[in-house]
This record gives C-alpha cells, sequence and structure tokens, in this order.
C-alpha cells in the first residue's frame, strides 16, 4: 500500500493536469482567423449523392491548369444541413458550399459569413446573364447575389400511373380542381388509393399546401407572410384554400393510411408504380426514382403533367412550386477569391451542362435547351424545361424559403390539419407564430 | 451462506493495531481519497463541466453561428408557455409506466423458465437474445419496413390492423414504440432475471415441496420474494432507458404523426438540431436532468433500494 502511494500520486496528479490542459487547449482553439485556412486548397462542400461524380469531374479539370487545387468534399444527404450550420463559423469551413438559397442561408448572410457575389458579376456579367432571371432571384437576399445557380431545377408536377387512369375510365390528366375531384371518385369506384402520398415524411403532403395556396391566391399571398406581414394567414384566400385541402383529405383522396406512408423508402413511390395508386404530386426527381425501382412503370406508364388550375383563382396556371435550382455560396473569408470565381464560371459552361443533363438533372442556365436531346429522356427534359422557362412564378418549397429554424413548426401544423387535430384556425395561428 | 465476512474485531488486523483507538483503525482499512482521483476527473470533465455549459446556454441565445447571446429567462419562458414540452414531459412518463409494464412480466416469466433445465433451452434462449445483439437504429429500420401500411404484414393481414395507419395516429404510434422497444429489451431484462432465478438456493424449494407447495406458489412465495433487488436494478435500467428512448422515436415516428409521440429527448433534439435553437434545447436538456434525478431518488426510497437488503437473511 505505502509503495503503491508513492508513485500513485504524482502519477495522479499528472494525468489531471495533462487531461484538464488539453480540455482547456480544446475550448480556447475556436475564434482564430481566416489565416488559419489551408495554403493552396479551396474547398466545396456538396450535398453527397450520385451528381457528384459530375462535381467531381468538374474539380479534376479545374484543377489540370489551376495553380490553387479545389478540394471537393461531401456530406450525405439528410445530415447535410445540420453539417453544414455546425462548422460554417470555424477554420473547417468550406470555401464554397451547396444549398437551396432563400431561407438556408438567410442566416448566414446575417452573421456576415457569405460573400456578396456582386463584384464577380461586375466583372463577370455571365454568371448572371447566362442563367434563367426567376432562378437567380432565389440567392438574392437584400437586393444582394449570394449564389450561383448548380445543378438543376426540380419543379414539383403531378405524376400518374397511365394504365390505372385508363382502367378507371379517365381519359387524360385533370386540367382543373373539379376534373381532379371527378377523377379521385373514379379512382376510389375502381378501388385503388387515387393519390399517393408520403405523409410520414411531411414535406411531400407541403407540396399540396403549396400548390393550392398559390393557385387561389397566388404567390402573392405566401411572399407576404414570408416578408413579415402573418396577417395574410387570415384572409379568405387563405381559408378558401385550407378548405379545398380539407375537402380533397375527408373524401378520402389520399387514402387511409398516407400519415404512415414515406416517400423516401419508396413507399408512396411503389403505392403508384405498382399499380394501387393513380396519380402522386412529386418533385421532378420521381422520374429517376421510377427508372431506378421500376424501370418498366418509368418507361411505359409514367405520366407527368401541371398541377390543375382552379376556377376562379388568382394564381397564374403556370404558376410552379418546388426547388427553385441549387446555388453555390461563397465565404466571404475565402483566402482565393479569384480561384473561387474561376471556379463559379464553369457553372455555366456547355461541358458542365452537358454532363448535368447527362445524369439527368436540368440545370437552368439559358442554353440548357441545346442539349437536352443528350437527355435519357428528352421528351422528359424538354417538358420540364419548358414549364420552368414559362412560368411567371416559381416559389421555392415553404419549409426552405423560411430558415431551417421554421420548419418542424411548418410541418406540424400541417400534418395536425391534415389529420384533424386542428382546425383551419389553429393552422392559421401555427404560421402566423413562425 | 457462510462467506458473510466476518466481524471486525475477529480480523488478525484488529489484535495487532499499534492504536487501540477504533476510529484510527478504520482509517488505516479504509482506501485513500486518492483512489476516487481518476474518477472524479473523468466525472468532471465529461459531466459536470458539460452540465455547467448546459446551465449557461439554457440562458443564451445561440444558433451554431457567433457567440452565444446572454438573454436572460427568455428561453425557460418559451418553454413554460410551450404545450408541446408539456406534452412531451406526460408522454415520456407514459412510455416509462408501459414500457415497465409490458417489459417486466415478459422478462420475468422467461428469465425464470431461461434458469431451468428443459430440453433445447439453451438453443432458445439464444434465439431471445439476437434483438439485443442489433442497433436500435437497425432495429427501428426493420420494423418500419415489416409495418408499412402497404406493403408490409398491415397490407397483408387486414382483418387484424384495419387500413393499418399504424404510425398515423397517436395510439397506435405509442404502442408501435413501446412494442419494438420490448421486442428490443426483453431478451437483456431477461438475463437479469435468468441470473437471479438461478442463485435462488435449492433448498428452499426442497423446503416448499415438503410443505406441499406446488410450483405456481413457489414462484410467488419463493422465486419474486428472492429476486426482489434484480427487479429493482432491472426496473430502474427501464425507467432510465425509457427517459432517454430517442432513435427509435425518430426513425419510427420522427416524433409524429404532428407532435403526438414527441418524447422529451426527441424534443430536445428537435430544438438544438432541427430548429438550431440551441439555448431552448439546453433549457429542455435540464428539464430531463431535473425530472430523471427526481424519478430514480423517488425509486430509490419508495424501492429501499438505498439499503439493499439481503436476500440471503435468515439463511
Amino acid at each position: 500500500m505505502k509503495n503503491t502511494t508513492n508513485w500513485f500520486r504524482p502519477a495522479a496528479a499528472a494525468t489531471s493536469a495533462v487531461v484538464l490542459g488539453l480540455s482547456l487547449a480544446a475550448c480556447s482553439s475556436g475564434g482564430s482567423e481566416a489565416s488559419n485556412r489551408p495554403e493552396n486548397e479551396v474547398h466545396v462542400l456538396v450535398y453527397g449523392d450520385a451528381g457528384n461524380t459530375v462535381e467531381q469531374a468538374m474539380v479534376d479539370q479545374f484543377n489540370e491548369t489551376s495553380d490553387v487545387k479545389v478540394v471537393l468534399d461531401t456530406i450525405p444527404g439528410a445530415e447535410y444541413q445540420s453539417k453544414l450550420q455546425t462548422i460554417i463559423d470555424t477554420d473547417s469551413a468550406p470555401d464554397i458550399f451547396f444549398n437551396w438559397g432563400g431561407g438556408s442561408i438567410t442566416d448566414y448572410v446575417e452573421a456576415d459569413l457569405l460573400m456578396p457575389l456582386d463584384d464577380f458579376i461586375a466583372e463577370d456579367p455571365q454568371l448572371k446573364d447566362a442563367f434563367l432571371p426567376s432562378v437567380f432571384d432565389a440567392a438574392v437576399v437584400d437586393g444582394k447575389a449570394y449564389g450561383i445557380p448548380m445543378r438543376g431545377t426540380q419543379p414539383v408536377m403531378l405524376f400518374s400511373n397511365e394504365e390505372v387512369l385508363a382502367s378507371a375510365g379517365i381519359d387524360g390528366a385533370p386540367e382543373t380542381w373539379d376534373d381532379l375531384l371527378a377523377d379521385v371518385e373514379k379512382l376510389k369506384a375502381a378501388g385503388v388509393t387515387p393519390i399517393a402520398l408520403g405523409g410520414a415524411d411531411e414535406w411531400p403532403t407541403l407540396m399540396w399546401v403549396e400548390y393550392v395556396y398559390d393557385r387561389v391566391a397566388g404567390p402573392e399571398l405566401f411572399e407576404a407572410a414570408l416578408g413579415g406581414d402573418p396577417s395574410v394567414w387570415e384572409s379568405d384566400e387563405s381559408r378558401e384554400a385550407l378548405g379545398m385541402l380539407k375537402d380533397l383529405v375527408d373524401t378520402g383522396a389520399f387514402g387511409n393510411n398516407y400519415q404512415s406512408v414515406k416517400f423516401t423508402d419508396g413507399g408512396s413511390a411503389s403505392l403508384l408504380s405498382s399499380g394501387q395508386a393513380g396519380f402522386e404530386l412529386m418533385g421532378s426527381w420521381a422520374y429517376s426514382t421510377h427508372r431506378d425501382a421500376a424501370p418498366e412503370f418509368a418507361a411505359n406508364s409514367l405520366g407527368y403533367n401541371e398541377f390543375p388550375t382552379v376556377d376562379g383563382g388568382k394564381g397564374d396556371p403556370a404558376n410552379l412550386v418546388g426547388n427553385t435550382n441549387n446555388f453555390y455560396s461563397v465565404l466571404a473569408n475565402t483566402r482565393y477569391p479569384d480561384t473561387v470565381r474561376d471556379f463559379l464560371k464553369l457553372m455555366y459552361s456547355d461541358e458542365f451542362v452537358q454532363q448535368q443533363v447527362g445524369i439527368g438533372n436540368l440545370p437552368t442556365t439559358t442554353n440548357t435547351g441545346d442539349f437536352l436531346d443528350q437527355a435519357t429522356n428528352p421528351d422528359y427534359a424538354k417538358y420540364q424545361l419548358s414549364l420552368v422557362e414559362n412560368a411567371p412564378s416559381f416559389q421555392l418549397s415553404w419549409d426552405q424559403a423560411y430558415p431551417p429554424s421554421a420548419t418542424p413548426a411548418i410541418h406540424g401544423a400541417m400534418a395536425d390539419f391534415f389529420s384533424g387535430r386542428i382546425d383551419e384556425d389553429g393552422f392559421i395561428a401555427a404560421m402566423q407564430g413562425l | 451462506m457462510t462467506t458473510l465476512n466476518p466481524p471486525r474485531s475477529a480480523s488478525p488486523e484488529g489484535s495487532t493495531a499499534n492504536r487501540p483507538a477504533r476510529g484510527g483503525r478504520e482509517h488505516k482499512t479504509r482506501p485513500g481519497f486518492l483512489w476516487t482521483l481518476p474518477a472524479t476527473v473523468f466525472f468532471s470533465l465529461f459531466a459536470v463541466v458539460p452540465l455547467i455549459a448546459v446551465v449557461l446556454l439554457s440562458f443564451s441565445s445561440w444558433r451554431g453561428i457567433g457567440d452565444p447571446k446572454f438573454v436572460g429567462l427568455e428561453n425557460w419562458q418559451e418553454l413554460a408557455g410551450d404545450s408541446v414540452m408539456i406534452q412531451s414531459l406526460w408522454l415520456s412518463l407514459l412510455f416509462i409506466v408501459l414500457g415497465v409494464l409490458t417489459q417486466t412480466p415478459i422478462s420475468i416469466l422467461l428469465g425464470v423458465w431461461a434458469a431451468g433445465e428443459q430440453r433445447n433451452r439453451a438453443v432458445l434462449s439464444a434465439i431471445y437474445f439476437v434483438p439485443l445483439l442489433l442497433s436500435s437504429a437497425a432495429i427501428s429500420v426493420l420494423w418500419r419496413a415489416l409495418l408499412d401500411p402497404n406493403f408490409g404484414i398491415p397490407g397483408q393481414l387486414s382483418w387484424l390492423f384495419g387500413d393499418g395507419n399504424l404510425f398515423g395516429n397517436q395510439s397506435t404510434a405509442i404502442a408501435v414504440i413501446i412494442f419494438v422497444g420490448m421486442w428490443q429489451f426483453t431478451p437483456f431484462h431477461t438475463l437479469i432475471y435468468q441470473g437471479a432465478a438461478k442463485s435462488v438456493p435449492a433448498v428452499l424449494y426442497q423446503a416448499a415441496e415438503v410443505d406441499g407447495a406446488g410450483r405456481v406458489r413457489a414462484f410467488f412465495s419463493i422465486t419474486l420474494p428472492q429476486m426482489r433487488n434484480s427487479i429493482i436494478t432491472s426496473v430502474i435500467l427501464m425507467v432510465v432507458g425509457g427517459l432517454t428512448t430517442f432513435e427509435t422515436v425518430l426513425i419510427l415516428t420522427d416524433g409524429g404523426p404532428g407532435t403526438a409521440t414527441t418524447i422529451t429527448a426527441f424534443y430536445m433534439y428537435e430544438q438544438a438540431f432541427q430548429r438550431f435553437d440551441f439555448g431552448v434545447g439546453a433549457a429542455v436538456a435540464l428539464v430531463l436532468v431535473v425530472v430523471a434525478t427526481a424519478i430514480s431518488l423517488i425509486m430509490v426510497k419508495v424501492s429501499g433500494y438505498d439499503k439493499m437488503r439481503s436476500t440471503m437473511e435468515g439463511l
């Protein structure tokens, strides 16, 4: 015992001193200056998925001629936004990062973390002019451009199983809201779920809310709410839209178990492709989802259409909702702004557009149309592009137009309204409380 | 049964002690304070320091960018008027109670059975323990797929599951989470009860048999009372597990439908890592700490766990 104590006391003291010292050092390492950024490297952070092959190819090509090397970092799917938020105010922050424009970057703009790109655009006007204006504007905050479009646009469309529609005696896609209600009745009579809906994921439900609000009240209502005028949620148009949605749910358009169905595990897509549902409202990526999971269905009986018009509604029938585009934004304290600018120029190069079209994305450069014959499904690509080009308004998804902090509240209020746990007033109060 | 420590006075050290005073002798045999130092250091670093940081954070506004801003009681006032917060506490308590009520009887029966000598017992026991080897995330994904309303079990057995909307309304969503928890953790508690049942002295059963007690009587009069400490241990573990249930809820229901299965641990995650409101998230975490401490104190008092009376007394 005595011997043990002799060595034990100093050893324990030393151990605790080291541990405490390390932890103090770890605490004080934050908040240093940009000089800690790596030399001769520009880091580009993107959402990790199949699209990364094109991005890596562009990076490799760029590095052949550049002294400052570009490094592509990826974060897989669902964790992207929270991981980004965790590192963006540290030395590990990327120089350039992928985002959805709108609310996904406003917090960073307010914290002065992002570089306005207006100087770049003044030097090279193509950084703005080469893109469709309605798309480019989605990353403009307080009149300054904070993002250059990258990847592609993803409008929400009404997909259908044409075989199911035909066997239920439905001739073509519904043009008006009343057509849709009539089709729902026919599909119910035919014994299938009229509309597949991944209600457990919540964001697919939001697509219905966004379109009905747009058709009834026009995009102005949501823009006003987003701009800080919550009174619009109490308007007659708002109540009319909610009433229409409630009718649609109550009539059984989505079946009885839509709240247990997910899109993300292939549930609602399978309902459509296996002939158990007639319609599904989904983003343009639904085509590649079906092509992977049910290639025969995607090739033969997948129909795609615009959202129906609403009689007497204020919204233009050509308006779109969805993901306007993805954007590259730039950190204000980047060490190599010239390299960053040169890299961003690739986003409107013919080669980039060509490669994106090749993997099924739809870039929003003004010359995209020239390359669509090389797409996997040229008809589908051309149809999508015409929708985007002709849309007077392209509303960014509500949960991305608001900052991430609002997403759980929007989703919760909507899910509760659809299931009847809250009524119109409850929904209105929840949206006013954002 | 006869391995109780010999009384202190009988120890050889007692007779050879330099100082006859009782206090002096005890001082010598007690382990020195220094032995607690490593544990104290690590406990401070990984429990006390973070806890202090969480307290400070709960009085500030921080979105993960820049420095936290002191806002006083703002986060707490927000929580006090938040119906979801109150609901989440009730839900957490409901989850604990339902978890204990479903897991305890089954684990006791299985554990007592597994402690026996039946044929194939070892094989069946091994099968029971399989769920214990899987991660919670894997188990949740598995059951989410099995219970898919259209392509899973409910789609095939509509006479039993109706429209299959298990995740779509509150009572069935809670039932699914409780069921999956039971499926996952019963093997663990069975293991505890198996050990406890095995350590019941056979002489008690022999005596009971002589007195004419049947198997049922023996179970209630001997096995259960002898397992008292194990039951308390097992229930405390269930309570702690119930309070920290998180990944099952995240994957199975994502707190939904709406907020119908948003328990406190999930609500903390939602506030901090989905809304990026770390101040409110920290406040929720503190509420959880207080509730958990209160529950465990009450349990220790009520159950007599602090005394840990031996079931071997009188043998």
